[in-house]
Parts: C-alpha cells; sequence; structure tokens
C-alpha cells in the first residue's frame, strides 16, 4: 500500500479517495474462470472495498491435465505434444527446450542448421506470442484496431510455421539431435517478406497505443513491482526486464547459436504495467533483428543428426531395409534409450526462463519431469500487483503478465 | 598359466568358484561355467543368438565374440570358452564392438524387412541387438535371397526360412531335450534352411518349445499368430492346469482374453520348458463358457438374476429338501483350486453332512518321461489333501456311474463340470432328479444340469493348485471372472450362507488361511507370501519320479 501512494496516481485517484469515505462493506466478486477479460481459463476471486481491490485469490486448476505425470507414462518423444500444450502461444519455445534438455542428458548436440532453424522457430514464436500480449491488451483497454493489427501479424506467422512444422498452434516440430523436417524450399524468403509485413503491423502498433493517452494512463504506474521483489518473487523474462533486472538466458547462459547474433536486451526502469508492455514491443523488434541474422547465416547441411539410436531413420530406409524397420520400431515403441541421470535445462521462452528438469533411469520413458513454467511464479505475485488497485487495473496488470493457462497449470 | 592380470590380491574362492574380472568388475563364479553365465554374475550382458543354457554350445552365431585381457584383440566366442581363476574377460574395446556390428549386419544381410506383419517384433533378439550394438544402415545392395516363407513344419509351428538366423537353437532342442530329432538344417551357405526329417513333420508334444527359443520370428506359433501384437499383453505368474505336473508358466492376457501361455523358469518342476497341450489349456478360459445360472435344464426354467445371492438361494432350495436323502451324492473337480477345493468340502462335511466324496475331473491321458503326468487333472493331490483335512472319503467317479445305474444316487451336487467321459457320463447324468451343477464351460455334462451356477477358472483367480510331486505351487488372477462367473469358494460362500451355516470365504487367501490352520506343513503361510516356486509337501511325493523330470536335489528317483 505504502509504495502505491508513492507510485505516480492513477487519473481516477479521486474517485478512490471518495470511496474511502463511504462506508461499505467487503464484497467479493468472481472473475473468470469463463470471462471475457480472462486470458486463460483462470478465476480470480477477489474481495472489494467498493471498487478498490483488497485480497486477490487467484485459483488455477481449469486446465490441469496431470502432465508431468502422463510423460512418465510417455516415451521421451510421445511428451512433445505434451510440451506444445504448455505455452500454447509459443509452442516451438517448449519444443525446443523440452529436446534441448533431453539431449542435455544425452550428451549430444543437434546439427549446425538445426540450431539455426530452432533459433529462427523460436523467435517467430517470441514475436507471435508478444503480439498476443500486447494485442490482447489493448483490446482489453478499448484498442480494438490494435488487436487487429497485433492479429493480422500472428495469423501471417503462423501461416510460415504452418509451412514449416504442418501445424499452427501445437507444433510438435524438434526432435532429439535436430528437428522434424528441413525447412521447406523457399521458405526462408516468404519469412522475410512476412517479417517486412510484421514490421509494419508492429509500428502500427506501436503508434496506435504507445502514445494512446487512454493506454498510457491505464497502464503507467500501475502494478508496478521493483526488481529486487521480482527478482525474490521468481519473475523472469519480461515481466523481470521490465523491473530493470538485466537476465535473458539467450545472452547471460547462451545456447543453440544465440551468442553469433547481434541484438539488445530491452530493460524498463520502473517495472510497471507500461514498461512490460514496452519491453514486449522492443522484444519484437530483436526477435526480427535475430531471425534475419540466422536467414544470413544460416549453413547448409542436415537438419537432424544421423545417428539411429537417437534420430529416426529417412522413410525409404525404413519401407525398404531391415535395418532402417527396426530402429524405427525400437526408437517408436520403446523410445530412445536415454542413459541414467537428470538433467536441468533453460531457455528463454516469451514468459521468461523455461526449465526442464527430466530424470531419467535409462528406460525409454522419462522417469520424472518436472517443468519449470515461467508463467506460474508470476502468476503467483498476481495479488500482489492488484491488491490496492482499483477492479478496473486488474484486467491490465493480468495482461501484462501474460498468464498462459496451459503454461501455469503443470 | 599366467598370474592374474589384476595386480589388487582378491582372495581365494570358495571351493568349486573361481575370480573372475569382467570389464574390471570382479565377480565370483562357479567353476567351469562359460564367459556368458560368468559376465551375467558380473552385471555385464554379453549378446548371443545361439546360446541357450540348457542346450549344448553351437557357436553358430558369433555374436557372443569377447576379448580376454591375456590375448588383447583376439576374438573368443564366450559361450564355448570356460572360466579359470583370475581370468580377465572384456567386452567393451574397439574389437569386440567392431565384431558385434560385423556379425549383425551378416545377420542382416538376407533378413526380409518383415517387422510390420512378424509375431516376434517387440520380442526379437534382432530388433534389441541391431539398436545396442549395429545402428547402422544397410549397406547392401543386391537383392535379398529368397527361402520358403510359411513352411508349416507341424499342427502347431510355422516356420519362416528367410527370418532364419540358422542358430540350430531348434534343431539342439529336439535332439537333446525333446528326444526326438525332428528338425535338422540343411542346405550349404546361403542357402542353409531348417528342414523337417524327410517325410515326418515337427509333431513332437514339445514342439512349441522350438518356437519360445527361437530368438527371431522364424518358428512361430501356428495357435498365437497373427490373434495379437506382443507390447499389448499383460502377462502373470500362473501354474499350468493341463496335467499333474504343474508347469510354472506366465498366462499372457488382454482385456479378459488369455492369448498365450509361456513356459516359466522352476528348476525343480518344468525348468525353461512345456508341452504343446499345456499351452493350448488357454482356449478353456476364452471358448464355450457358462455365462449365467440358469435353474431348470435347458428351455425348462427361468433366466436368473445375475445377483449371485439369488443364484445361491436357488441352489439351496434345490438342495436342502435332498442333501438328508441317502441317495444324494457329492463331486468335486480335481480341476478346481485347492482353496475352492477347501471351500466345496467345508461345505459338504459341515453342512451336508457328507462322509464321501467323488473325485471328477478330465480323463487321463499318455504320459511320458518328461514333463506329461497321466492325469490330466492339476489337483488331485490337492483333492486328496483337502479330503484327509475334513475326514471325508474319496471314491473315483466311475463309481458314482455305477450308483446312478443301480438307482442309489438319484441327486447330486457337483464342483466342477469336467468329467473323465462326457458322452458315456452325460445321458447318466440327465437321469438324475437333481443335479446341482457349479461349471466353467458348456457340455453335454451342462446341459444334464437341473441347477447351473457359473464357476471362473484358475486364470480368473488367484489359488494353489497341489501337483504330482506334492508341490503346492500359487497362481495369480489374470483378469477379472468374466460374465457371471465366480470362483467356486464365492459360490460356496453364499451356497453357506443361504444355508444358514457359519461358513464364509471372501477371498482365495481367506480360504487358502483357512486350509494352512488346518494343514501343519502349511502352518503361518499365507497366499501372498508363498514363494513362486511353491512349497514341497512332506509325504505327498510319488514313489518314482518320471525319469527325466526336473526335481529337486536330491529328490525321487
Amino acid at each position: 500500500m505504502e509504495e502505491l501512494r508513492t507510485a505516480p496516481p492513477p487519473p481516477d485517484a479521486d474517485a478512490l479517495s471518495v470511496d474511502e469515505e463511504l462506508p461499505s462493506r467487503p464484497m467479493v466478486i468472481n472473475i473468470g474462470p469463463s470471462h471475457p477479460a480472462m486470458h486463460g481459463v483462470v478465476r480470480i476471486m477477489a474481495e472489494l472495498d467498493g471498487e478498490v481491490i483488497r485480497k486477490a485469490d487467484t485459483e488455477i486448476g481449469f486446465l490441469h491435465r496431470g502432465f508431468e505425470k502422463a510423460a512418465e507414462n510417455s516415451t521421451w518423444i510421445q511428451v512433445l505434444p505434451y510440451a506444445d500444450r504448455l505455452n500454447y502461444v509459443s509452442a516451438l519455445m517448449n519444443d525446443v527446450g523440452y529436446v534441448m534438455a533431453i539431449e542435455k542428458l544425452m550428451g549430444i548436440t543437434d546439427t549446425e542448421r538445426s540450431k539455426y532453424m530452432r533459433v529462427i522457430a523460436c523467435e517467430i514464436h517470441r514475436i507471435a506470442d508478444h503480439m498476443t500480449c500486447v494485442g490482447a491488451m489493448g483490446l482489453e483497454l478499448g484498442a480494438f484496431s490494435a488487436f487487429l493489427f497485433a492479429m493480422e501479424a500472428r495469423e501471417i506467422l503462423y501461416d510460415r510455421v504452418m509451412e514449416l512444422t504442418g501445424a499452427r498452434v501445437t507444433t510438435s516440430w524438434t526432435r532429439v539431435g535436430g528437428t522434424a523436417n528441413d525447412l521447406p524450399a523457399g521458405w526462408l524468403e516468404k519469412l522475410q517478406k512476412t517479417l517486412v509485413r510484421v514490421a509494419e503491423l508492429r509500428e502500427e502498433l506501436d503508434k496506435l497505443l504507445t502514445k494512446n493517452r487512454i493506454f498510457v494512463d491505464r497502464t503507467r504506474g500501475v502494478g508496478v513491482i521493483s526488481a529486487d521483489e521480482a527478482l525474490d518473487r521468481g519473475f523472469t523474462g519480461p515481466c523481470l526486464r521490465a523491473s530493470g533486472y538485466d537476465y535473458d538466458v539467450r545472452k547471460v547462459w547462451p545456447y543453440l547459436v544465440y551468442d553469433r547474433f547481434d541484438f539488445v536486451v530491452p530493460l524498463g526502469t520502473k517495472g510497471d504495467t507500461f514498461d512490460r508492455y514496452l519491453v514486449r514491443v522492443e522484444e519484437m523488434r530483436q526477435s526480427e533483428r535475430i531471425i534475419l541474422q540466422a536467414i544470413e547465416q544460416i549453413p547448409d547441411g542436415p537438419f537432424i543428426v544421423d545417428d539411429w539410436r537417437v534420430a529416426l531413420p529417412p522413410k525409404p530406409a525404413v519401407y525398404g531395409s531391415i535395418e532402417g524397420v527396426m530402429a524405427h520400431f525400437k526408437l517408436v515403441m520403446e523410445g530412445l534409450k536415454v542413459p541414467p541421470g537428470d538433467a536441468y535445462s533453460y531457455t528463454e521462452a516469451a514468459n521468461g526462463e523455461l526449465g526442464w528438469y527430466l530424470v531419467s533411469n535409462g528406460s525409454g520413458k522419462p522417469y520424472r519431469c518436472h517443468v519449470r513454467a515461467p508463467g506460474f511464479p508470476i502468476l503467483g505475485a498476481l495479488e500482489r500487483l492488484v491488491v490496492g488497485r482499483m477492479l478496473a487495473d486488474l484486467v491490465p496488470i493480468f495482461d501484462s503478465i501474460n498468464m498462459i493457462g496451459g503454461e501455469v497449470e503443470q | 598359466m599366467e598370474p592374474s592380470t589384476t595386480p589388487s590380491p582378491t582372495p581365494p574362492p570358495p571351493p568349486g568358484m573361481v575370480n573372475v574380472l569382467v570389464d574390471g568388475k570382479p565377480a565370483v563364479v562357479k567353476a567351469g561355467v562359460n564367459l556368458v553365465e560368468a559376465a551375467k554374475v558380473a552385471g555385464v550382458h554379453i549378446p548371443f543368438f545361439c546360446y541357450h543354457s540348457c542346450l549344448s554350445i553351437a557357436g553358430q552365431c558369433r555374436l557372443c565374440l569377447v576379448e580376454t585381457a591375456d590375448a588383447p584383440g583376439r576374438l573368443i566366442p564366450a559361450c564355448h570358452a570356460r572360466v579359470r581363476e583370475g581370468l580377465h574377460i572384456v567386452t567393451n574395446t574397439a574389437a569386440v564392438r567392431d565384431a558385434r556390428r560385423a556379425v549383425m549386419e551378416f545377420h542382416l544381410v538376407n533378413h526380409p524387412v518383415d517387422c510390420a506383419i512378424c509375431d516376434q517384433a517387440g520380442e526379437c533378439k534382432l530388433q534389441d541387438y541391431y539398436q545396442a550394438y549395429d545402428w547402422q544402415p544397410s549397406r547392401i545392395a543386391t537383392h535379398k535371397l529368397s527361402k520358403p516363407k510359411r513352411k508349416i513344419f507341424g499342427p502347431l509351428v510355422v516356420y519362416d526360412g528367410e527370418r532364419c538366423i540358422l542358430c540350430t537353437r531348434c534343431v539342439r532342442f529336439m535332439k537333446e531335450i525333446a528326444l526326438e530329432p525332428q528338425l535338422a538344417m540343411v542346405g550349404r551357405g546361403d542357402h542353409s534352411e531348417i528342414e523337417t526329417t524327410p517325410g515326418g513333420q515337427l509333431d513332437s508334444a514339445y514342439s512349441l518349445n522350438t518356437a519360445d527359443i527361437c530368438p527371431v520370428g522364424a518358428l512361430l506359433s501356428r495357435d498365437f499368430r497373427f490373434t495379437t501384437r506382443v507390447w499389448y499383453l499383460d502377462n502373470v505368474r500362473s501354474v499350468c492346469p493341463g496335467c499333474a505336473n504343474g508347469c510354472n508358466m506366465s498366462a499372457e492376457h488382454r482385456g479378459g482374453i488369455a492369448y498365450r501361455l509361456l513356459p516359466r523358469r522352476n528348476e525343480e518342476v518344468n525348468a525353461v520348458w512345456m508341452c504343446d497341450e499345456g499351452r493350448l489349456t488357454y482356449h478353456r478360459t476364452n471358448d464355450k463358457r457358462v455365462r449365467h445360472a440358469r435353474i431348470g435344464r435347458p428351455g425348462t426354467g427361468p433366466e436368473l438374476p445375475p445377483d449371485a445371492e439369488t443364484a445361491a438361494k436357488k441352489a439351496w432350495e434345490a438342495l436342502a429338501p435332498v442333501a438328508p436323502l441317502s441317495d444324494f451324492e457329492v463331486a468335486i473337480s480335481a480341476q478346481l483350486s485347492t482353496e475352492e477345493m477347501f471351500a466345496a468340502a467345508a461345505f459338504t462335511r459341515d453342512v451336508l453332512k457328507m462322509r464321501r466324496v467323488y473325485a471328477t475331473g478330465r480323463a487321463s491321458g499318455k504320459g511320458d518321461d518328461f514333463l506329461v503326468r497321466e492325469d490330466r487333472n492339476p489337483n488331485s493331490t490337492g483333492l486328496a489333501l483337502v479330503a484327509e483335512t475334513f475326514g471325508l472319503q474319496v471314491e473315483p467317479f466311475s463309481a458314482l456311474l455305477e450308483g446312478i445305474a443301480r438307482g442309489a444316487a438319484r441327486h447330486l451336487l457337483m464342483f466342477g463340470g469336467d468329467v473323465p467321459d462326457e458322452a458315456s457320463a452325460a445321458p447318466a447324468l440327465a437321469g438324475l432328479s437333481t443335479f446341482v451343477l457349479l461349471a466353467a464351460n458348456e457340455s453335454p455334462v451342462t446341459e444334464a444340469a437341473t441347477v447351473l451356477l457359473p464357476l471362473s477358472t484358475y486364470l480368473e483367480q488367484s489359488g494353489t493348485f497341489v501337483n504330482y510331486y506334492g508341490r503346492l505351487q500359487p497362481f495369480r488372477e489374470a483378469f477379472a471372472p468374466r460374465w457371471e462367473s465366480l470362483p467356486a469358494w464365492a459360490r460356496t460362500s453364499g451356497l453357506c450362507a443361504a444355508a444358514g451355516a457359519a461358513w464364509r470365504f471372501a477371498s482365495a487367501a481367506d480360504a487358502y488361511s483357512l486350509l494352512a490352520a488346518k494343514v501343519p506343513a502349511l502352518a503361518g503361510t499365507t497366499l501372498a507370501d508363498l514363494p513362486e516356486t511353491g512349497i514341497v509337501l512332506p509325504g505327498r511325493a510319488p514313489a518314482r519320479f518320471a525319469a527325466r523330470a526336473p526335481r529337486p536335489a536330491g529328490m525321487g528317483s
């Protein structure tokens, strides 16, 4: 409460003071789980004093699938479609994170070309994820046009994803040692054109929102969290960087080929809703830079390692040779054999550090699989961000932390 | 002889044992075992196709080539070489890896692309070893050899020459274990294949063991072939009900259907073998089952509601007026589990106040000197044990038929629907005034019943059988009783309740505990804790063991 008093006053502070003067009883109001302004299926039980939120109990579980337990009964690769459904707005980043954890456990690495392909795929989905977040944020503050621009950008990016993986949303595209398929012919050129259009849309969206009085007034100084507290609460990703803390896994612990690209990590200063918005817009620009550099640098070569203990043999070998069909059979029926041990692998997903902790007992299935979903601790801080604010502030704050139902419910 | 290759002093081994090292891991193994077995003790797996611990050494497949530290680079077959004190077996060198890879490549040169249609897929050594030791693409550009693709070797075994890797396990099994050399390897080089002897076929009583020990999909069971894929099957430890030998086996099943019975190792009962007749007994669980309880002979009585309580009540209503009569008799089948028999005997002695029971069961058949006993019932010894426990006198089934013919027996309660000769027994049984029958399978005998209650088979319940040699062996429930069937102890428990008697049998374990309380040799044991290899009951071994029957050390003649 105290620091909210020192934050810049919201434009309707008068109403707040009037409310405090009027005698009223606390009112509990359920927002969600199915509500037009809730991004995912989540319920917030808000206790209101007038229009001011005094308590906000976040209840998740509506999308719970027992994913981690299900993983124990699936072969390593069968887990991949489940992984898609964590942050389903940017499934490719889950896919990449998951197979990198297996690769770490097995002590192998994917091919050079695959590394670039994974980077391009990740950054496409980062743009799509951020577009969804900021577009929806605009929408819920009344800026419907901004939402339409964002959705067009996401849509044409999803078209490229569909050409690449065969699926728009749940991609299941990566494989241990590489990817499921090579880039389609002419795809990179198409992607470049798409990025030009996405950049136009992004700049339009930027113009529509960033200097929009209504948008700024509703977001600046709202939902402030300091860097120290954000760290304490386990924030990572754009929400942490909006508070000014410089931590991006791509820079700090470079993986794949991120150390070969020139890009900057945007930082906020105040840690409010507006900063979280600005950081995402800037990250989209940086992702575009990364993709363009990757397109320049991507080498020719195999898209997956040539080791039949790890990667499925090519189909002609499966249908035409006993060696191929046996390798295929063993990999599909029993799963690839991951040596006993455990590994924690972490990548920078759209919402922050996506961690995979995997334990293998040497069989074809994970013995234990745990996900550190970046959205989970951030959602846990929602009450901290909204208490003391008015009910109307809940929606932009909730938008800015970009809760994704599939991710927070492991 | 070179001294040990390890500098560290090893303690002298116990008598009859030797110290060896396998990839640096120490192990103490029996003197004279081969390197495969020695490595197994140390936890190192040496791959092989042709080696089998119960068969002679052939050295056919060359997959078990290893090195010893004495002669680096010199490969020796681990199945053939024997241990000596201080030997250091090395299996992880480049030479061994290359040899395995080369051998696997040779084995696969002519192997057809059959996994998708091959029953062995999922339990095939070629698949396992390819993935573990070879994992390289084919380098063969020529056509694969054509060989006989589906050659009927005998009533139960079919041969696929293209899949065969010529390990000769089947040939050696027929020669050394079945003692019926019906198979041989014919032809030379690439054209070698397995063949039955001229004019003969693979019709031994043990022919399906060749399909078991075939490491690939060359010899397959015609009974099991194309019925399911092996990775769908669950399995449970069980005991074969085919004869009084009680071979240990695992019953493989899925969704309440049994698919096959495979021998399970018990060195004192069946080693790792099992006869063909026993393997086919699972059909009795799947086919021609009594599904519903029935009052009155077929077509005359009303359908009963499917609850066991009503069925028991109706059965007791039929029994109560006739049970005190002198022409009322009880028969118990030797096909039942000991627990079922115990319940039946308790009911017979304490509720019906009978002093004698007739032993029924399947007709005897031809026995041999190995695993097949003449008595085709798994639990005749168990019946004798239970009858003794209750002081019941056991009479043969033929005596009952004579009694019926004389008119001395007009009412009958029978536990188990098996009779030695259905054709002659069914008309006699059809003439009974009251015939309360608990049976698992439809037959002319069930047609004759005036009250029919469906029974579960041994695959649908846990329990024990006591075999010919007096060994009490547990078997486990594979799947829940199907249709309206229930184990005989459950049916009997219902009868006791309907009769107002005190006996209750809540489960097989419950019935077993009641039995164990009455049999000194079983005192303190429970069904759940019985050793998987069984308990030998004192004083029940026969005077003579079958000549080649596996047996406990120092037992039988």
